[in-house]
């Protein structure tokens, strides 16, 4: 066996520019996941009624469907019937953000349900309005207790981006299948975007590790 | 616009087929995944320094991949490496257990760390032997932490087995893309796609939910 790692070499800007991608995808995925996901989150708790059952419903299909399924089918099917077209980047953001929105609506929902009801009644009593407990009491709380789920999202997103090959987002893992389709080096190629992939994914793994232990403390209660 | 939902009936028995594959997938991962997560959580509890680090490293590497990039790495490197050509199902096979085995490894070290040091001292105070304590004291009580944890990642490695689809093993997801391509009923198709994964992942999921409410650690 010899190895042939110039593919890498000649390539590194077409590569360098599918890195910028899915980091650019796989932050802006995460952000607006979270901010959905914190949506979802409070109107399954305080919202209408009737609302609860329909967001339980959208929760718990996202859990039974792939994303890849969602992927490919906002991408190709949902054109049809709503007779609009996305760019590949635009379809991979909304078919990521309503797939990963589901994980973070859980997150925030159960990071906010692990304070104590003990502190609610206690800031009710202290005449403080509703919106002012979740601002001031539970959330400030709540988001420490969760930041070891966001670093997981984070990570299931920069995973994640890495399907929205299939419907050819230019980002990393899509130009390695064309760099190995053109160069004949799929071996060389696919070794050094696992190592890239690695070094982006582990860093974030470990730094929130670390963050949470740092700050463990002011999510106690 | 019209639509001719007929296709999915004429191609049931393919749907079908490709829903039993995606199903069989499912289970043979996790039947090898099982021993292999067992396997690789013994090597990181053990005093063993060596075998600590090759099961950390392993278990780190792998978990901090997309798994869609580890199949295409095992359907190129397999072949090169052992020199012969394996089935497409063998390779999604080895790629899915090796994602699979390194999460369970994880929830198997910290399921059995979970519990408290106390109780296997006092199980040896009491005489039993290094393994009496951890199979009759340790691990009965871990395993109910674990059960509600491995019940999501089959849930996960349900959905994942999707993505074999791009080395064309021709589970549910890709068999659906076939027949779309060959009838170009686009929407039709990858709605039943979407709704035959739903069919079968939605029961799963409250499954899961049922598992976490039964035996999930309360605090």
């Amino acid at each position: 066996m010899n190895f042939d790692f110039s593919p890498i070499a000649d390539n590194w800007r077409f590569f360098a520019s599918g890195l910028g991608m899915t980091v650019l995808l796989s932050i802006v995925s995460a952000a607006t996941s979270l901010l959905a996901g914190l949506v979802i989150a409070l109107l399954r708790l305080y919202g209408p009624r009737w609302l609860r059952p329909l967001l339980v419903f959208y929760i718990d299909s996202m859990r039974a469907i792939p994303v890849l399924v969602v992927l490919i089918w906002i991408y190709f099917a949902f054109p049809i019937i709503a007779n609009v077209t996305f760019p590949p980047f635009w379809a991979a953001l909304v078919a990521l953000t309503l797939h990963i929105a589901a994980y973070a609506a859980e997150v925030i929902r159960a990071g906010i349900e692990s304070i104590r009801p003990g502190q609610t009644r206690a800031a009710l009593a202290l005449g403080m309005s509703r919106a002012q407990i979740l601002r001031k009491v539970l959330l400030p709380q709540a988001i420490v207790r969760m930041l070891p789920a966001f670093g997981s999202i984070l990570t299931i997103a920069i995973k994640d981006t890495a399907i929205a090959t299939v419907i050819a987002v230019p980002e990393l893992m899509h130009r390695a299948e064309t760099v190995a389709g053109q160069s004949y080096r799929p071996v060389e190629v696919f070794t050094a975007v696992m190592v890239a992939y690695f070094c982006i994914l582990f860093p974030v793994t470990r730094g929130v590790d670390r963050l949470y232990r740092r700050f463990a403390h002011l999510g106690r209660s | 616009m019209t639509f001719d939902w007929s296709v999915i009936w004429t191609h049931r028995a393919a749907l079908l087929e490709g829903a039993a594959l995606t199903v069989g997938l499912t289970v043979l991962t996790m039947l090898l995944a099982v021993p292999g997560g067992i396997v690789l959580a013994l090597m990181r509890l053990s005093p063993n320094k060596l075998l600590q680090s090759v099961s950390l490293g392993f278990v780190e590497f792998f978990r901090n991949l997309p798994l869609i990039l580890v199949i295409y790495w095992a359907f190129y490197v397999m072949p090169m490496a052992f020199d012969v050509q394996f089935s497409a199902i063998t390779t999604a096979l080895v790629a899915l257990v090796l994602n699979v085995a390194a999460y369970n490894a994880e929830t198997f070290r910290a399921g059995i760390n979970s519990i408290r040091k106390g109780q296997m001292e006092a199980a040896l105070a009491m005489g039993m032997s290094r393994r009496q304590a951890m199979f009759k004291v340790v691990i009965p009580q871990a395993a109910r932490r674990i059960l509600p944890v491995i019940a999501s990642t089959w849930i996960s490695l349900f959905k994942d087995t999707s993505l074999v689809s791009v080395i064309a093993v021709s589970e549910l997801a890709y068999t659906s893309m076939q027949i779309r391509a060959q009838t170009f009923r686009v929407l039709e198709m990858l709605t039943a796609m979407a709704v035959i994964y739903w069919l079968m992942g939605y029961p799963q999921a409250k499954l899961v939910d049922w598992i976490h409410r039964k035996y999930g650690v309360k605090e």
